[in-house]
């Protein structure tokens, strides 16, 4: 109960910490007369979110809906099927040795080099945006996957191979829970990789959504929709850590002691 | 029995050291096929051999004059790179110095760590114009907090019976640092650094990408207006190069100055 409480009122501090940062801006931008296209104040930053109806062709509904399906569907896919390679590369020794040391090449690369490259092939939009946020995001979570899988208690697997397990519940039973820690720091990386990739894919390849809109408000100087779009993709980023962080505590509450104790 | 175990072992070791080189002619070998069985054209994707002949084409037939652009993403990456770990260690130590400051600084840090960074490149072209700043700026901010970060929690979390027993001896904080904190840091230093080497070069090529007119970030950019891929794709060889090299030296550095780290692990 009194943690609770705690908690409670460290979220009205942090709040009032914002409160505080935001009002500061405020009066810095006007006391000093900063100009809107170096800065502009938080009051038309508000403005231009809320009672803009098109900025860059398109409503902020528009662009908000266009990044985050693409941020949802991109790291569905690169957690779903990040996680199913990590168990074959696991389960299987032949598909270990096969796969692992091309992800660990290509894992090295900087791949949002290839932003580009699949522009050319898928052409503008939705398609070559959610590819490119994929190819970020997806080695964090395969190499973290498998390294979690791997490092289970030598003896309890001698115990339960003892016990005639079988290979399917040793997965189940024992290195897949056991993973699930490394996972989660891995689904982490991915998030943050996830939102960079669509962002820096909205860069060169659309002509929708949030890192459109920045870019385009680079090109017009228009600050007010930038601001608003990086505090909106933020909050994005920002939001998709927390959803991946409740996971963690419903889907291993043994750990959530540990948490509490570090 | 044992001489065999001895030679699969040796096998297995030159494996563990020609596994990345081999991979990777592979991948090249397997590209080629690939391109001339299926006859692909061009501008979809280049065949290696075509590509690699591109960089080694004379100005007058080549799009673009690699040397000046390899140099200017070579400066952008070694000068960003050189401030962040410079700065990043420094301001790491100054958060270990003060807990104060590490309480109020850290949370920040670890905050801005978890946002989308890049995504402020282009107001950073708004606010410094086009060009070299403005790149090593991007790649700047984007490798900065792993680096602060890593090397803040490796000078904190430290033997706290060792902490006592120097203590005890009646060690300064100034030897304290030196001999305990910084030598226990090292490996999470290098950790940082192999983080931001990574992001570094990523920082400097989005920031080629939408605010520049040279450099390998921009060659990909400006040929894929024109549909030109054999450039693009010996940009991103030549990006991967540096990447790998840059994480090279890192590597290699961490074997100089932590000899006794890698002799622990290799005993197993």
């Amino acid at each position: 109960m009194s943690r609770k409480r705690s908690s409670l009122g460290h979220t009205l501090l942090n709040l009032l910490y914002i409160a505080i940062a935001i009002a500061a801006w405020q009066a810095i931008v006007v006391i000093f007369h900063v100009k809107e296209f170096v800065v502009p104040s938080p009051v038309a930053v508000f403005k231009c979110l809320f009672f803009t109806e098109k900025v860059a062709e398109n409503t902020w509904w528009a662009h908000i809906s266009t990044t985050l399906l693409e941020i949802i569907v991109s790291f569905a896919f690169t957690a779903a099927i990040g996680f199913l390679l990590a168990i074959l590369i696991c389960w299987s020794k032949i598909l270990r040795s096969l796969i692992m040391p091309i992800i660990e090449v290509l894992n090295s690369l900087p791949k949002i080099a290839l932003a580009p490259l699949f522009l050319i092939w898928l052409g503008y939009g939705f398609k070559a945006n959610v590819t490119i946020a994929i190819i970020c995001a997806f080695f964090p979570i395969v190499l973290n996957t498998t390294v979690g899988l791997d490092s289970v208690d030598e003896d309890l697997l001698d115990l339960v191979r003892y016990l005639n397990a079988s290979k399917l519940q040793i997965f189940l039973k024992i290195r897949i829970p056991n993973s699930l820690p490394f996972v989660f720091s891995g689904l982490k990386v991915s998030a943050t990789m996830t939102v960079v990739g669509t962002i820096v894919g909205e860069f060169v390849a659309s002509s929708k959504g949030l890192g459109y809109l920045i870019k385009d408000s680079q090109a017009m100087m228009n600050t007010p929709p930038m601001f608003a779009a990086l505090f909106l993709v933020s909050a994005i980023g920002l939001g998709l850590f927390a959803f991946i962080g409740s996971l963690e505590v419903k889907l291993m509450p043994w750990n959530r002691g540990a948490e509490a104790k570090s | 029995m044992n001489k065999r175990k001895s030679v699969s072992f040796n096998a297995a070791r030159i494996w563990e050291k020609i596994k990345t080189p081999a991979v990777v002619l592979a991948l090249l070998i397997l590209w080629e096929l690939c391109v001339r069985i299926f006859k692909i054209k061009e501008y979809i994707l280049p065949s290696p051999i075509v590509v690699l002949q591109h960089l080694f084409l004379k100005q007058p037939d080549a799009n673009y004059n690699w040397l000046i652009h390899i140099r200017i993403t070579l400066t952008e990456l070694g000068i960003s790179f050189a401030i962040t770990s410079a700065l990043g260690i420094l301001i790491a130590i100054v958060l270990a110095w003060s807990s104060t400051l590490k309480k109020i600084f850290m949370p920040v840090f670890v905050f801005l760590n978890s946002l989308p960074i890049v995504a402020i490149a282009p107001l950073l072209v708004l606010w410094f114009g086009y060009g070299l700043k403005t790149n090593i700026l991007i790649a700047f901010l984007v490798s900065f907090f792993p680096i602060v970060i890593n090397t803040t929690v490796g000078l904190t979390e430290i033997d706290e019976d060792l902490l006592d027993l120097v203590k005890y001896l009646n060690g300064t904080k100034l030897q304290i640092f030196l001999k305990l904190r910084i030598p226990n840091s090292l490996p999470y230093i290098f950790a940082g650094l192999k983080i931001s080497s990574t992001m570094c070069v990523v920082g400097a090529i989005v920031g080629e990408f939408i605010a520049s007119d040279k450099g390998l970030g921009f060659i990909i950019i400006a040929s894929q207006y024109t549909m030109d891929s054999p450039p693009i794709f010996a940009s991103l060889i030549l990006v991967s190069v540096f990447g790998v090299a840059l994480f090279g030296i890192v590597a290699a550095l961490e074997r100089m100055c932590m000899p006794w780290y890698f002799r622990v692990r290799e005993r197993g």
